[in-house]
């Protein structure tokens, strides 16, 4: 793999030369919370963070995002799809579990039926990814397999070192964004390759969360039913925070807005709704939280890996930092694990 | 992921479709007859008896409802809808020439090809009539592939029965259809039998050797249904039903119309009662 190395002072003005022909999305403080955000100059961009409070999903699948407007008249319907993006974009920041969820919802919306506006999105986005050297305590991104110093989902990728960072150059798309500004960055000698892997090696063991869910999908193919789902989720306030900034969520719901001119647009949805599958007729086929919050586990945990081969869950743990009542899916596949369902069920 | 020039359409957008025609069948039930203003997409359109579409008035919302037309017969199609929620109260506001979205056509379908030969008995409930009879107008354009073909059918009262002149008219005078109607509730003009579908399908007595059964209809009359084919001796294998779920994508994505890891906008909705007994029974 091709390395560089860039200074703290360069980054800067690599991210500053980057906007004149790409939009720059960045970590970066909104009303003092941290969120990936179109920034104008590197000057914005935050560099000592822990992670984004909402994943940087939203800049591939928007939390609302106009699908086409319409204009209906005397007879007559025109629809006119939403245009591509007008720029290419650089999104600068990602961590790990973040990089891993993009490719995950990849599976969803580049399989049947393609998604034009999510491919677009990703085909034109540069993914920067940046290493983890301090994981948090509700981190569990070493359980799904993710290394928090390394992704190959990403086209380039920073690991922060003492005064800088080392680059791995991992696409042309990724190298062609450097080159923009190749003279900010040096070539590596072999002991700032080694710091950057002593580095990446010491976030792994940094993780102190964490949990095995080999077997969990087999083990939760035989008890969809069982009182195990009764126990866990009288406590949930079905708010929906854990559907909202779980990277790898990607329900949707459809809507208009009213009138004889106006937009369909999609915004994000939760399973964690009433409303999420009530029929027009009343029929609701998951009526009750213990049905909703089984829902969202087995989706995860079960029908992602079913469809897809491969778990719903990237260890970010911001559903164990958000959610108001402490439901942890850490404890959930423990719980699988430790045959509590079989249990529950006798 | 490679790097695309061209942006590649949303499945979510409709083609703009007129209403042609719109039957009035039963006082909460319309039958509207659409045609795509292209042609080209007109004739682009191929679908399977079974599957469905998403229809939508721009302004108002879109919703999954399945195409009662026969692919045997070209050039339009057709949806029959009962008022029930926004979309549909809506539709039923709309007049002939009125312009619609439709997008799809979406799921799987039935499996008519492993119906040749056999015999086939349609049960039907109410607007559940509406998906078989793209299926049984499909079977009676191509006759002489099929054994002979029971229908039953009901609905709560006289006037709630959907599609009356193709069933009395046309259907009951094909050679080797018999056609069997029956109502929860008469009234001083009805003269035909009397009864809720399950129990008048335990009556009417198919015989489940070489056939098949394809039933639909509210959910509880298809609960009853299943109990009396068998009864009847029908095995899961012989027992094909098609379910509704709420979607909004139509396409396997927006998350909310699966049973277990099937999604029914994709997976389904026609299922056998087999493959119904291999999934959770969330639904």
């Amino acid at each position: 793999m091709e390395h560089k190395v860039i200074s703290r002072e360069n980054l800067g003005k690599w991210l500053d030369t980057i906007t004149r022909e790409y939009d720059l999305i960045a970590p970066t403080l909104d009303d003092d919370v941290v969120l990936f955000k179109e920034v104008k100059s590197a000057a914005r961009v935050l560099l000592d963070y822990n992670n984004t409070v909402l994943p940087a999903k939203d800049h591939f699948f928007p939390q609302t995002e106009t699908v086409f407007r319409f204009k209906a008249s005397a007879g007559q319907l025109a629809i006119e799809p939403e245009p591509p993006l007008a720029r290419p974009r650089v999104l600068f920041g990602v961590r790990p579990c973040d990089l891993k969820s993009i490719t995950l919802l990849d599976h969803v919306f580049d399989g049947d039926f393609q998604d034009g506006q999510y491919l677009d999105k990703r085909a034109r986005t540069v993914l920067v990814g940046l290493g983890c050297n301090s994981p948090q305590p509700t981190c569990f991104c070493g359980s799904f397999g993710i290394e928090p110093g390394s992704s190959p989902a990403a086209d380039l990728f920073f690991t922060e070192m003492e005064g800088g960072y080392l680059v791995n150059i991992q696409s042309e798309k990724g190298k062609e964004a450097l080159q923009k500004g190749w003279s900010f960055f040096a070539d590596p000698d072999a002991g700032q390759v080694k710091e950057a892997s002593e580095r990446a090696a010491n976030a792994k063991k940094a993780l102190k969360l964490s949990v095995d869910p080999k077997g969990v999908k087999e083990e939760l193919d035989h008890f969809f039913e069982s009182p195990y789902w009764d126990e866990i989720s009288p406590k949930c306030l079905t708010c929906g925070i854990c559907t909202y900034i779980c990277p790898t969520c990607h329900c949707f719901d459809i809507n208009d807005t009213s009138g004889q001119a106006g937009e369909r647009f999609r915004c994000w949805d939760s399973c964690m709704f009433t409303d999420f599958t009530r029929m027009a007729g009343g029929h609701n086929p998951r009526p009750t939280k213990k049905e909703r919050v089984r829902q969202r586990f087995l989706h995860k945990l079960r029908y992602f890996p079913d469809r897809y081969k491969e778990y719903a869950c990237v260890g970010c743990g911001r559903c164990l930092q958000k959610c108001p009542v402490h439901m942890d899916i850490t404890q959930i596949i423990s719980d699988v694990k430790g045959g509590k369902l079989q249990n529950a069920a006798k | 992921m490679q790097q695309s020039s061209a942006l590649k359409k949303s499945p979510l957008i409709p083609e703009v479709a007129t209403i042609e025609k719109i039957t009035q069948e039963t006082p909460d039930v319309k039958t509207f007859r659409v045609v795509f203003d292209d042609p080209s997409v007109m004739d682009g359109f191929t679908y399977r008896s079974g599957q469905c579409a998403m229809v939508s008035l721009p302004g108002v919302g879109e919703a999954m409802i399945s195409i009662t037309a026969s692919p045997t017969r070209k050039g339009f199609l057709e949806f029959s809808v009962k008022k029930a929620g926004m979309l549909t109260g809506a539709l039923h506001e709309a007049e002939e020439g009125q312009k619609i979205g439709v997008r799809g056509p979406y799921g799987n379908s039935f499996p008519i090809e492993s119906m040749y030969g056999k015999d086939l008995v349609f049960i039907g409930g109410g607007i559940g009539l509406a998906p078989l009879r793209s299926l049984i107008n499909n079977v009676l354009d191509n006759r002489d592939k099929f054994g002979a073909v029971e229908i039953i059918y009901g609905a709560r009262s006289p006037q709630d029965l959907v599609f009356k002149e193709e069933i009395l008219e046309n259907w009951s005078k094909v050679k080797g259809v018999k056609v069997h109607v029956t109502v929860d509730k008469g009234d001083d003009d009805w003269k035909g039998p009397v009864g809720f579908v399950p129990a008048f399908a335990e009556q009417v007595n198919p015989s489940p050797a070489g056939s098949i059964a394809i039933t639909c209809g509210p959910p509880i009359m298809i609960k009853f249904v299943l109990q009396t084919l068998a009864k009847l001796k029908f095995t899961p294998e012989q027992i094909i039903t098609t379910l509704e779920m709420k979607m909004k994508c139509g396409v396997g994505k927006c998350g909310r119309c699966n049973i277990g890891e099937k999604y029914v906008c994709v997976d389904g909705p026609v299922f056998t009662l087999a493959q119904l007994g291999n999934m959770p029974n969330e639904f």
